[in-house]
């Protein structure tokens, strides 16, 4: 578990100023290394699309309960699209 | 407490919207298209606040019609020095891989993860996006402790990353 939380600490500038280099250094002479710290870059940008598919699912479900329960909403906006 | 958030949330989504609906609908826009820019803009707040990374001199509606504009500049690619952003897009703060068109590979990669592990996407959601504690998601995801969350957190991030990893082979492979 261990690499794998260093790389997290990089990553999120967990790190003080000497370990990033220390860090750094260490990606430059293992390829291995720098690979998994791209992968796992990746792998986060992946998570944070996958909350804000999920954010925009609540806010749709937000807009459809509004639309059902709510007539001064839905004739307000049914308004404007006229 | 997210029954609260959940209420608070509708109600800037019902005072909101109507006006953003009415922006979009200037410009040139459908209903669609104006719900889709609006949970962008949502999107994007929600996260700013998060992060305490919000820093808006103007209300939370003005905020989120600034953005719905930005948003409607960028998906149609109209050329900015005709409508004038007044610096609009630096002052809001757009989340720099907001824009990243959605590649089809991580669009694939993503349907994939989603089947083969929606909790551990969960998870990963709840530390990494939520920036919720490990004794809290400890609780909400029935770990004993927070450690025993914290180490399926990294199982979660070492599945996903391998995913990553073997999608660059396929790709490599079939290219």
């Amino acid at each position: 578990m261990h690499e794998i939380q260093e790389i997290d600490q990089y990553i999120l500038r967990e790190m003080s100023v000497e370990d990033q280099l220390v860090f750094q250094a260490r990606m430059l002479s293992c390829r291995d290394l720098q690979e998994k710290a791209a992968h796992q870059l990746q792998a986060h940008a992946l998570v944070r699309r996958f909350a804000r598919e999920a954010q925009r699912e609540k806010l749709a479900a937000i807009y459809a309960r509004l639309w059902e329960t709510d007539a001064a909403f839905r004739s307000e906006i049914t308004a404007i699209f006229q | 407490m997210q029954e609260k958030e959940a209420q608070w949330l509708t109600n800037i989504y019902r005072d909101t919207f109507p006006q953003v609906a009415a922006t979009v609908h200037r410009l040139g826009g459908n209903l669609d298209t104006a719900r889709d820019l609006f949970h962008d803009a949502l999107v994007i707040y929600l996260e700013k606040r998060r992060n305490n990374t919000l820093d808006i001199r103007v209300s939370v509606k003005a905020y989120l019609t600034g953005i719905v504009k930005i948003l409607w500049v960028r998906k149609f690619k109209q050329d900015s020095r005709q409508r004038p952003l007044d610096n609009m897009e630096e002052q809001l703060g757009i989340p720099e891989d907001f824009y990243a068109p959605a590649p089809e590979r991580a669009t694939r990669l993503l349907h994939y993860l989603q089947a083969a592990g929606r909790k551990c996407l969960q998870l990963l959601q709840a530390f990494y996006y939520e920036q919720r504690s490990m004794q809290e998601i400890a609780r909400q995801f029935h770990f004993r402790t927070a450690r025993s969350a914290t180490v399926q957190k990294y199982k979660c991030l070492e599945k996903v990353r391998e995913q990553v990893k073997n999608a660059e082979k396929y790709e490599e492979a079939i290219a």
